[in-house]
């Protein structure tokens, strides 16, 4: 019967063109612009560590004097209390990380130099944050503490540099120091590049470069520091700093702390830790007050930060309010599609079709549509999700349909249709064959 | 025909009309929004800039890399860009049109208590090399301009015993001051509790602000001038004004003598960014032409999707009912009747559709400003939306009515 009932819709389906067409491009243009921002919104509001993010948190202090107890902690920690929270060594894992823009030289004297971002991490960054190595592996401990002339580079830097060969053991000129490469990290894309979110909440939405790729070139912390200094940017300082990119001993806040803290005994107390530390340095007076720590696990620092950018999200709501139209639209063609076969229909009901047959029929139809509006809208998802990556947006290059979205895609678009197709199936079985064949 | 019997049949053949009523509803809903937003992207847009767009060449991202520049650094600078041939004047500045990096703002409070926030731009002689149009009262002073920077960072100044000169925008004085005159008034500015506050020496016609987020409602000009000069600083950047003949001999000129002054100290790995006005324009409005491009797309998808909807359900409407118009006809219903008892038809479930769109809208804006930090609709977008909608729906109804006023009236004489 199924295979009836198709060859029927095919048959329907030919007869007005024009109005086929129509149903099928509104399905496909509402399932096209709906798919390809809720993909971006899935793409960018995701984990970036499932299974580990729940473990991860960001402890701050305020060392600002012109705060008070009742106001929000700057975004990052000042040089002192973060080195010193990180020397206590009380969290399971703890990273220090920083970010600069640094002068990558080439070892070919033909070629200019190129500035790159660069991070600088202490080594439990990497296992904390489960970053993947193709070759080599992170940096020792004590290459941290020795300030290491060492680095870790990422799999497109190697692909730029050394054409994709095994790398480790290589160096790079960074600014005026050479640097022994002794990582090269597998493609990682952490979705948002979560360990340098901050300041979201004076970013008025406009949240899209907490997106970017992660650095190409990571040193260790000190290491870092050493090489390109003068080169630092203050997150934001509470007086003018004595000399500009040197931030060692300045009153500004531009360094970051990140801890794993693996149960609840250990958060407990590693909360505790950060209070006493901030009660401690007001007792030294280098604190005005020591009430504001705060410690928010990773998940809830990206909400605070507001992370998702305002304008994708309202793309997904008024994306989603014009697939509703072309829903209603798609109910009112089917409507007047079915209806105006009411003859066929009390043909068929005389004929012995039950009204759950009539029903089955029309609804395998507006399946159909469904179907053949589906694969409209998934090659419109691609051409938006192409558009997208055309955008001058940090996400850019991540705007790609996976399998999940690709299953959704056809999934919602026969279910819409079915949803829509259901008012007027329910209509066509609820008409009088006698009256209609009376008509003919 | 009266409209109480197009009510009855209305109401007697309800699912069509519902539908119509429904799709207008969402549409006229979706098309206020968008509206707004479209002109929230266009007011930064359509601002008059108030300076001299043409001649105007902005320098920034001048970084130091060993200790910020000196007041006397900085005099030097000025004074060598004045000289280079085709540059009318130069002006050491914080603060610039069209540059969102450095911002300096300001809350401004009127006597009466009016509060305006507002940006602020330093620099000696910014209103001849912006080339701002001044409408009342003077420029500053020579004398009258102190120094800011580094070391002598305005909340260290000792307080004056006079307040500090300020121009403003006539629509900062109509909304600080009203109808009267502003020159010679006293502004205050809260954040600077020992200040002596400000005084009005002169109002320019225009002079858009940095923050071109809030370039909108009528806050475009929302912009102030005060006496300072830019004292030893260690981001640095600078306006000049050059004759349009001669752009390339002053752009030229220019970089040379950025570099001639300043190359030694420079920060060499960040490019100190030089470009006329009309290029750093073009960049700051980028992401606002993008998302129009967005909203011009969705705008045309729903009135496209609108209207087939629309389309559609009528001419099925019509169909069904040609026996009826048939008999119309042929009692002496003329043509022209036919097709207007469409057109009215439609304009009333549209009607219906446009004032549950509008209350759609406005609870929808209502839970999008909740939630994502959007301003409000004003409620003068409502009417804007429903007009555009209703003009929608007698649009698309036009081919089915008029294939109405085409049936002929033999069609009630036959198969009843």
């Amino acid at each position: 019967m199924f295979g009836y009932y198709v060859d029927l819709a095919f048959h329907s389906l030919r007869r007005n063109k024009v109005l086929t067409a129509l149903m099928v491009l509104a399905i496909a243009v509402g399932i096209g612009a709906s798919m390809t921002t809720l993909t971006v919104v899935h793409l960018l509001s995701g984990d970036p560590l499932p299974g580990r993010s729940q473990s991860i948190f960001y402890p701050q202090v305020d060392a600002n004097p012109k705060n008070k107890d009742s106001s929000e902690p700057l975004d990052m920690l000042d040089y002192r209390s973060a080195v010193d929270l990180w020397t206590a060594r009380r969290a399971d894992r703890q990273a220090l990380v920083v970010q600069s823009t640094v002068r990558l030289n080439s070892a070919d004297a033909g070629k200019p130099a190129v500035m790159m971002p660069m991070l600088s991490a202490t080594t439990d960054f990497f296992s904390m944050f489960n970053v993947p190595f193709r070759y080599g592996g992170p940096w020792s401990e004590q290459d941290d503490a020795a300030r290491a002339r060492v680095a870790v580079i990422t799999d497109d830097l190697n692909q730029k540099l050394f054409a994709g060969e095994n790398s480790v053991g290589r160096a790079l000129r960074l600014r005026n120091s050479d640097v022994r490469i002794v990582g090269v990290l597998k493609p990682w894309r952490p979705s948002p590049q979560f360990y340098a979110v901050r300041g979201g909440r004076f970013a008025a939405g406009d949240t899209s470069d907490f997106y970017a790729k992660p650095e190409d070139v990571i040193t260790p912390f000190f290491t870092g520091l050493d090489v390109n200094d003068g080169n630092f940017q203050q997150f934001t300082c509470w007086s003018m700093p004595p000399r500009p990119g040197h931030l060692q001993d300045s009153p500004c806040v531009w360094v970051a702390l990140w801890v794993q803290l693996n149960d609840a005994s250990r958060v407990a107390s590693y909360r505790r830790f950060v209070a006493d530390y901030a009660a401690q340095q007001q007792a030294m007076g280098r604190f005005t007050h020591a009430g504001n720590t705060r410690m928010r696990s990773l998940m809830e620092w990206l909400d605070f930060n507001g992370v998702l950018p305002s304008n994708v999200r309202l793309q997904a709501w008024l994306a989603v309010a014009f697939l509703a139209i072309c829903l209603v639209n798609m109910v009112g063609l089917l409507l007047a599609k079915f209806l105006r076969r009411s003859g066929e229909i009390g043909l068929r009901r005389a004929l012995g079709a039950s009204r759950a047959a009539v029903f089955a029929q029309y609804m395998v139809e507006s399946a159909l549509i469904g179907f053949i509006g589906g694969v409209c809208g998934w090659l419109l998802t691609l051409a938006g999700l192409w558009f997208i990556r055309q955008q001058p947006v940090a996400y850019a290059d991540m705007a790609r349909l996976d399998v999940s979205m690709f299953l959704l895609t056809f999934l919602a678009a026969v279910g819409a249709s079915l949803l829509a197709g259901a008012l007027p199936a329910v209509r066509a079985c609820r008409v009088m064959p006698a009256w209609q064949l009376k008509s003919l | 025909m009266s409209l109480g019997i197009m009510f009855k049949i209305l109401r007697r053949h309800a699912l069509m009309p519902a539908l119509v009523l429904f799709q207008t509803a969402l549409a006229c809903a979706i098309l206020c929004n968008v509206l707004f937003l479209v002109w929230q992207r266009v007011q930064p847009m359509v601002a008059p800039s108030g300076v001299a767009e043409d001649e105007l060449v902005l320098i920034d991202q001048m970084a130091s890399h060993v200790r910020p520049w000196t007041a006397a650094e900085v005099r030097a600078g000025e004074l060598a860009l004045s000289h280079v041939p085709g540059v009318r004047s130069a002006s050491a500045a914080l603060g610039l049109p069209m540059i969102g990096t450095t911002i300096v703002d300001y809350t401004l409070q009127s006597p009466h208590g009016a509060k305006v926030g507002v940006n602020g731009y330093f620099g000696v002689g910014l209103v001849h090399t912006l080339g701002v149009d001044l409408v009342a009262g003077r420029d500053f002073l020579p004398e009258e301009y102190r120094d800011f920077g580094v070391s002598e960072h305005s909340s260290s100044l000792p307080a004056t015993s006079t307040a500090e000169p300020l121009i403003i925008t006539q629509s900062l004085a109509r909304q600080l001051f009203g109808n009267q005159p502003a020159v010679g008034k006293i502004v205050d500015v809260p954040d600077e509790p020992d200040g002596h506050g400000y005084m009005v020496v002169g109002v320019v016609r225009h002079l858009m602000r940095n923050q071109l987020t809030l370039a909108t409602d009528g806050r475009a000009d929302d912009t102030v001038l005060t006496a300072k000069r830019i004292g030893d600083t260690s981001m640095l950047s600078f306006a000049v004004r050059i004759d349009p003949a001669m752009r390339e001999v002053a752009l030229r000129g220019i970089r040379a003598t950025i570099k001639s002054q300043f190359g030694d100290q420079l920060v060499q790995d960040f490019p100190v960014k030089i470009s006329t006005y009309a290029e750093r324009r073009h960049d700051a409005l980028a992401s606002a032409r993008a998302a129009l491009w967005l909203f011009a797309g969705v705008t045309l998808a729903v009135i496209v999707v609108t209207a087939i909807g629309i389309m559609g359900l009528t001419g099925f409407w019509v169909q069904r009912r040609t026996r009826h118009i048939g008999i119309q006809r042929a009692l002496g219903a003329r043509r022209s009747q036919v097709l207007r008892y469409f057109m009215l038809e439609n304009l009333l479930v549209a009607g219906g559709g446009v004032v549950i769109g509008m209350a759609l809208a406005y609870v929808a804006n209502g839970m999008l400003m909740h939630y994502y930090e959007l301003p409000h609709l004003p409620w003068n977008y409502l009417p804007i939306g429903g007009a555009l909608v209703l003009l929608l729906g007698q649009l698309a109804v036009l081919g089915p009515a008029m294939r109405a006023a085409e049936v002929p009236p033999v069609v009630a004489t036959r198969a009843v």
